[in-house]
């Protein structure tokens, strides 16, 4: 269960302050597929980024499985990162130099995973995910958008999350591919019972998920 | 892949950006091993000149230097004070005087010339049989004849005219403190009078047997005789009596001070000069070798310290947005931090291994560079300080001391002890730590949603 109680935000910006979120409640239930709706510059991704505890909340409180995420340690907020979200960015955020094959055991090296088991436990998520053999020997730039996005969720799966955050997933990918990304991201949803949550403006998808938050202005409008 | 082996695999990611920083890295530990080497070979010579060179004190009586002038030889009483004064290791004590006709059977090698005639020019006047001198012109007095000069000495040595030994051509040397009726004939002063070893001579209605003859290649010390010290001094019935003292100070540091303590024991009965001066400009000109190579040290330190910071903190500039998300998908600062210093560390260890090698290399010609160039200033500079030879032994000891002087000099040979290597590497390892932190503090305080934010 994620519980999320009147968080705002508020960035100093060279201009002055900025209000991203404003009095944001909501909560999500294990193993739902929520969505995340709104303009470009609404604050999604500040929500998200508070949801992963990448940052925190200027006020409020986010509460995930009775744990106030927001008032944890910086180590504990990485451990809380390493070990119940897989993060899924639009631009895939592979490491350039590693191959995908290492891309996903260094996920699992920061989950603390034992050190013997990291090659088949990412042998096989890659497999997972449809890629195959010789493209887990690949880097990065020698993969397609969409087997990197691949890549990226096998990363995010890796540690087992409870909650798998997707910042525009499909955003960089033709439809057919971004379509195969969000069916592979809902089986997963409904196979592991993992609860997913997806920042997204294209409401094709939303209209698939359980349950949509619409973002404006840095509130939500609609649940 | 752990941390280890991801940071050596990052440092050869970039091969043309690794290769820069361990090329000006390496370029840096050379010139720093270079330097240290150079400063350690002159600081052990400045050493080694100031124990050697310009350590000697000369003490004659007051007015007189070489035969000329006038006042009382040094006495028995006088060479004990010089020989008990601190620091004062060695003396050598010599007793000079001149031959006349009616002296002995040597027949002087040396022409009188317009100089001589100059220099003798009122002893011929008394030595003559008017007795209104005063009345004499030049013109009336009889012809002078050359005298033949002879040095009474404790070291036979103390009359070479390079600083070093007394080149014997045939003989050999007698002991300084004999008192024999023996003695070292001048090459000039041997033929001449047809004398070999073995042969003698009438001085001061003695006969002295030739126990060597030595060469100089100065006339005026080629036309001489030297005998032991006690034999001239019986010879000329001035038992005790010194005309000249050169005494040995166990460090030119402390020469200054042996002078001050013998003008304060002798007071004005003694004239006191030492060759210190110019051995503090000897060893002032290696001490600005070892001051430019101690800063070329620090300057060589810094220029690899920001080398390395610099293109260090662009590597972690140009991959914020990867460490970024390393912390985003759990990855600890410290685990994130290990690997750019193992990154970092990686390219200072090669750059270090290549740049220690290319130091041992060119620090030997480096440091005889320096010291050359800094050699042949000196000379100069000495030549036009030097003292003019004067006559007897003073002069000769001068002439060595500056000869000696630049003998050092370009004797500085480029030795890499264990010390400098050890402080090389420990200056490496400091600026690669350097390196590596300033990269390390980068990470720490980069936060994933700033980087990501910008997406």
């Amino acid at each position: 269960m994620l519980t999320v109680e009147n968080v705002s935000k508020t960035f100093n910006t060279p201009g002055g302050q900025v209000q991203a979120l404003k009095d944001i409640n909501l909560s999500v239930k294990t193993g739902e597929f929520v969505s995340i709706i709104g303009k470009s510059g609404s604050g999604k991704s500040t929500l998200l980024s508070i949801l992963g505890a990448l940052d925190n909340p200027s006020t409020g409180s986010i509460v995930v499985d009775d744990d106030q995420i927001n008032k944890l340690s910086g180590a504990k907020q990485t451990q809380y990162r390493a070990k119940k979200i897989g993060f899924v960015f639009q631009q895939y955020n592979l490491v350039p130099n590693l191959t995908a094959l290492e891309n996903v055991m260094l996920a699992l090296e920061f989950g603390g995973y034992p050190a013997s088991s990291r090659l088949d436990r990412a042998t096989q998520l890659l497999e997972s995910v449809g890629i195959e053999a010789d493209q887990q020997q690949r880097r990065p730039t020698r993969l397609s958008g969409g087997q990197q996005q691949r890549v990226s969720i096998a990363r995010a799966l890796a540690n087992q999350p409870a909650y798998i955050l997707a910042d525009e997933p499909t955003g960089n990918l033709d439809s057919v591919t971004g379509k195969k990304i969000f069916d592979l991201l809902h089986d997963l949803s409904r196979s592991q019972q993992t609860t997913i949550i997806v920042v997204t403006h294209d409401l094709e998808i939303a209209g698939k998920t359980d349950k949509t938050f619409t973002l404006k202005d840095g509130k939500i409008t609609t649940k | 892949m752990n941390v280890v082996t991801r940071g050596i695999k990052n440092a050869t990611r970039s091969p043309l950006k690794s290769g820069a920083i361990v090329l000006m890295f390496a370029i840096s530990i050379a010139l720093i091993l270079s330097m240290l080497v150079a400063r350690g070979s002159v600081l052990s010579k400045i050493e080694e000149v100031k124990a050697t060179a310009g350590t000697t004190v000369t003490i004659q009586p007051a007015g007189v230097m070489g035969n000329m002038g006038g006042g009382d030889p040094l006495t028995a009483e006088q060479i004990a004070k010089i020989t008990s004064t601190a620091n004062v290791s060695s003396i050598t004590s010599t007793l000079t005087d001149q031959l006349g006709t009616d002296d002995t059977d040597l027949t002087s090698s040396l022409e009188l010339g317009s100089f001589g005639q100059r220099q003798q020019r009122f002893e011929s006047s008394t030595t003559g049989a008017t007795e209104s001198t005063d009345t004499t012109t030049l013109a009336d007095r009889p012809a002078p004849t050359p005298r033949t000069s002879v040095t009474g000495t404790t070291d036979a040595n103390s009359i070479a005219t390079n600083g070093g030994e007394l080149t014997i051509t045939s003989g050999e040397a007698f002991d300084g403190t004999s008192n024999e009726l023996i003695a070292l004939v001048g090459s000039d002063l041997a033929t001449k009078n047809a004398l070999t070893v073995g042969s003698t001579f009438t001085a001061y209605g003695e006969t002295i047997t030739v126990k060597g003859i030595y060469e100089t290649g100065n006339a005026f010390q080629d036309s001489g005789a030297i005998f032991p010290l006690a034999t001239l001094q019986t010879l000329t019935d001035q038992a005790g009596a010194v005309s000249s003292v050169i005494a040995t100070v166990n460090s030119s540091d402390n020469v200054a001070s042996t002078v001050a303590a013998l003008e304060t024991s002798l007071g004005d009965d003694a004239d006191i000069t030492s060759d210190a001066e110019n051995a503090a400009a000897s060893v002032e000109s290696l001490q600005g070798i070892a001051s430019l190579t101690t800063a070329g040290v620090i300057a060589a330190s810094i220029a690899g310290a920001l080398v390395t910071i610099l293109l260090m903190f662009l590597v972690v500039r140009e991959r914020r947005r990867e460490i970024g998300v390393m912390k985003a998908i759990g990855g600890s600062n410290r685990s994130i931090i290990g690997q750019f210093i193992v990154e970092g560390l990686t390219i200072t260890v090669i750059g270090a291994i290549i740049g220690l090698a290319l130091g041992v290399l060119v620090s030997g010609p480096m440091t005889t560079s320096l010291v050359s160039n800094s050699a042949s200033s000196t000379t100069s500079e000495t030549a036009a300080e030097g003292r003019p030879g004067g006559m007897g032994g003073p002069g000769g000891a001068f002439r060595g001391a500056s000869a000696q002087l630049n003998t050092n000099l370009t004797q500085v040979t480029a030795s890499l002890t264990p010390q400098i290597f050890a402080s090389a590497v420990g200056i490496t390892l400091l600026i690669a730590l350097l390196g590596s932190a300033i990269p390390a503090w980068l990470t720490a305080r980069i936060r994933p949603a700033e980087v990501l934010r910008t997406e």
